[in-house]
């Protein structure tokens, strides 16, 4: 019976690093569940898989599959095949002998594990390729064969290593679709890493965040965007509202007021700050009901905008469609609608560099 | 073309098609001095070869055609040739196995990798010449291993014997250290990738040895092979100085009939020496048609 996989306590250090890759890191995988796990780079993102797939020896901790300990387990007994963020593709063999690597090292006969690979070709859309050189393929091409092969094999669990990130947005979109069928019709357990949370957000229905090789938060993805564990959680995804005041009762009173928060949660009393995500924020003209702010800076991101604003003397920012037309300096006002506001226990401390994304763009 | 539109027309921007025969123009430019030069040593030292074994040549008497240093020494000639194929392939082949095997123990990354890596790299530079005098003065049966053992007596002829197996020995050494280095360095980089992924889908250790890492050193393997099996084939101071005196070698054989007081001698070690180049050419022109069929050539 599957139970899925299940990490605990994972912790691994090298040599000459001075902070360990992974620090007592623990997850629990559902069968057939999808999970990525988002962090910056560095954060022991790769390691983590690595240590799953047993190319890395963890110092502590053990990875179970089924309830089976595979501290002893070479990686190609474990049952878990891995796609890296290069395709690598046998390049002295053909399309077609690349997915039937894994039946021909079984002993399969070449012609039936040729014909095994031709389904899993058709499952990636690349029917009709077998015969071609790796070489003569694209990269997302050779990505898509790349993870027939990894299906092919059979793994109970497929490991992603940022299979997609060399490939461009459009692409992107066609592999994250890609992903949604294979789920569909062959139900493996993945293990995702990826840097991007627009793609973790896409692919995975639970997201693992990562920092300093440490667990911050595993949950859904929507309870990792509305439930952030922390502001660290909230900063990685994005988020950049930040409100500092008092939970009493199941409201927070803070410099913009008193704000309800949500009632299917149990708030911390006390100091906390409350967080909403700027694409949350709705704005509106100056007559309307609300906040009152004043635009204090508007940058342009493709059909969108992020605005900047003050309020009561606390900096919020929000994300905007083309309209309405903003200026600086234009007072207007502002809403927090419930459902979107969050509390993290804990005041926020002054941040004095612009936050970053976990892909690395500034975000304010 | 009027004035003005001479003073403002522009040159005309190239094409991608343009571009690439500029550069191809350009490289065959800065290839020429090279290329001459290798023309001039190769192809004019092997047609003064060629004509003087075909006694075009002579140092004395009138030139005139004739085969007659190929049929001098007819027998001995093809003895030579096949002694000399017998002595590169068997040193070549080995050289493959311990220089696959070292680039697989280099590849590990451990001490003892490095340690082979530091061995193979200071092998590289002694000279053959250098090799097998001390190949003669360990394996002799006067030789340093001979007496540490105190076997003089049942000590087996591996100098002078006729199995040649010091000049095997010595060469596959030599030789092996070259394959190693050049096996290494092609999957140094690659390597490690394939084989975990090879690993991930399922294949253990001779598996990967099998379907992956002997697939990707191949093209390696052959080429460094190949140029060992012609070194080997063509050089003369081994077999010289570890080897029987008869049958020689075709080095060996033309060495001395070119070294001979009979001034006639020389289009005979002229004759062998077309022989040696030919043998090797055909020897190359085979790798090249087995690099051909490999699609990681390709």
């Amino acid at each position: 019976m599957r139970q899925g996989l299940d990490l605990h306590g994972l912790s691994k250090s090298f040599k000459g690093s001075p902070v360990p890759a992974l620090e007592e890191f623990s997850l629990s995988l559902a069968p057939g569940s999808c999970t990525a796990v988002l962090g910056p780079s560095g954060s022991g993102k790769s390691t983590l898989l690595r240590t799953v797939a047993g190319l890395e020896i963890p110092d502590r901790g053990s990875v179970l599959l089924d309830g089976q300990n595979l501290a002893a387990v070479r990686p190609e007994r474990r049952g878990m095949a891995m796609v890296f963020q290069r395709p690598l593709l046998f390049p002295h063999l053909n399309v077609l002998d690349n997915v039937a690597f894994a039946a021909t090292i079984r002993g399969v006969p070449r012609r039936r594990a040729r014909t095994d690979a031709e389904t899993f070709l058709d499952l990636v859309q690349m029917e009709g390729t077998g015969k071609r050189a790796v070489s003569d393929l694209s990269g997302g091409q050779q990505q898509r064969v790349a993870i027939a092969r990894g299906l092919a094999a059979r793994p109970e669990v497929l490991l992603l290593d940022e299979p997609f990130s060399a490939l461009d947005p459009e692409l992107r979109s066609a592999m994250h679709e890609l992903l949604a069928q294979v789920r569909e019709k062959l139900n493996p357990t993945i293990l995702m890493v990826t840097h991007d949370r627009d793609e973790a957000a896409a692919v995975a229905d639970h997201l693992a965040l990562i920092s300093e090789g440490k667990l911050l938060q595993h949950s859904t993805v929507q309870e990792m965007y509305t439930r952030p564990a922390s502001l660290q959680v909230s900063r990685l995804l994005g988020g950049t509202n930040e409100i500092p005041g008092t939970v009493r009762e199941g409201v927070h009173y803070s410099a913009l007021g008193a704000h309800a928060l949500p009632g299917n949660h149990q708030w911390p009393e006390g100091p906390a700050t409350m967080v909403i995500r700027q694409e949350h924020v709705i704005l509106l003209d100056e007559h309307s009901p609300g906040l009152l702010a004043v635009v204090t800076r508007i940058r342009t991101r493709g059909p969108r905008k992020l605005v900047t604003m003050e309020a009561a003397g606390v900096n919020l920012h929000a994300e905007a469609t083309a309209s309405p037309a903003l200026a600086t300096g234009d007072a207007i006002r502002i809403q927090l609608p419930t459902p979107a506001l969050a509390v993290v226990g804990g005041t926020s401390e002054h941040r004095s560099a612009p936050l970053t994304s976990p892909d690395g763009k500034v975000l304010a | 073309m009027p004035a003005a539109e001479v003073l403002t027309a522009r040159p005309r921007p190239l094409t991608a098609a343009g571009h690439g025969r500029k550069a191809r123009v350009l490289g065959a430019l800065l290839a020429v001095p090279a290329v001459l030069l290798v023309a001039f040593v190769v192809v004019g030292g092997s047609a003064m070869v060629a004509a003087q074994s075909l006694g075009l040549m002579p140092l004395v008497g009138r030139p005139e055609l004739s085969t007659a240093a190929y049929t001098a020494h007819g027998g001995d000639l093809l003895v030579g040739a096949g002694l000399s194929l017998a002595i590169a392939g068997a040193s070549t082949v080995l050289a493959c196995l311990i220089g696959f095997t070292a680039a697989l123990i280099m590849m590990q990354g451990r001490w003892c990798g490095k340690l082979v890596a530091a061995m193979s790299s200071l092998s590289i530079p002694v000279p053959h010449i250098v090799g097998a005098a001390t190949a003669g003065l360990l394996l002799a049966d006067s030789g340093l291993l001979a007496r540490v053992f105190g076997a003089a007596e049942r000590w087996p002829d591996i100098v002078g014997g006729q199995w040649w197996l010091a000049v095997i020995f010595e060469y596959a050494w030599k030789e092996s250290a070259f394959v190693g280095l050049v096996v290494a360095g092609t999957l140094a980089t690659r390597s490690v990738d394939y084989e975990e992924t090879a690993a991930l889908l399922g294949a253990g250790r001779l598996r990967r040895l099998r379907h992956v890492l002997l697939p990707l050193s191949l093209p390696a393997l052959i080429i460094s092979g190949t140029i060992a099996f012609i070194y080997s084939f063509g050089s003369y101071e081994v077999a010289w100085l570890l080897g029987r005196p008869y049958p020689e070698p075709l080095p060996v054989m033309a060495l001395r009939l070119y070294n001979s007081v009979t001034l006639t001698s020389r289009p005979e070690a002229a004759a062998v020496a077309v022989v040696t180049a030919v043998v090797s050419l055909s020897a190359a022109l085979a790798a090249l048609a087995c690099l051909r069929k490999i699609p990681l050539w390709r």
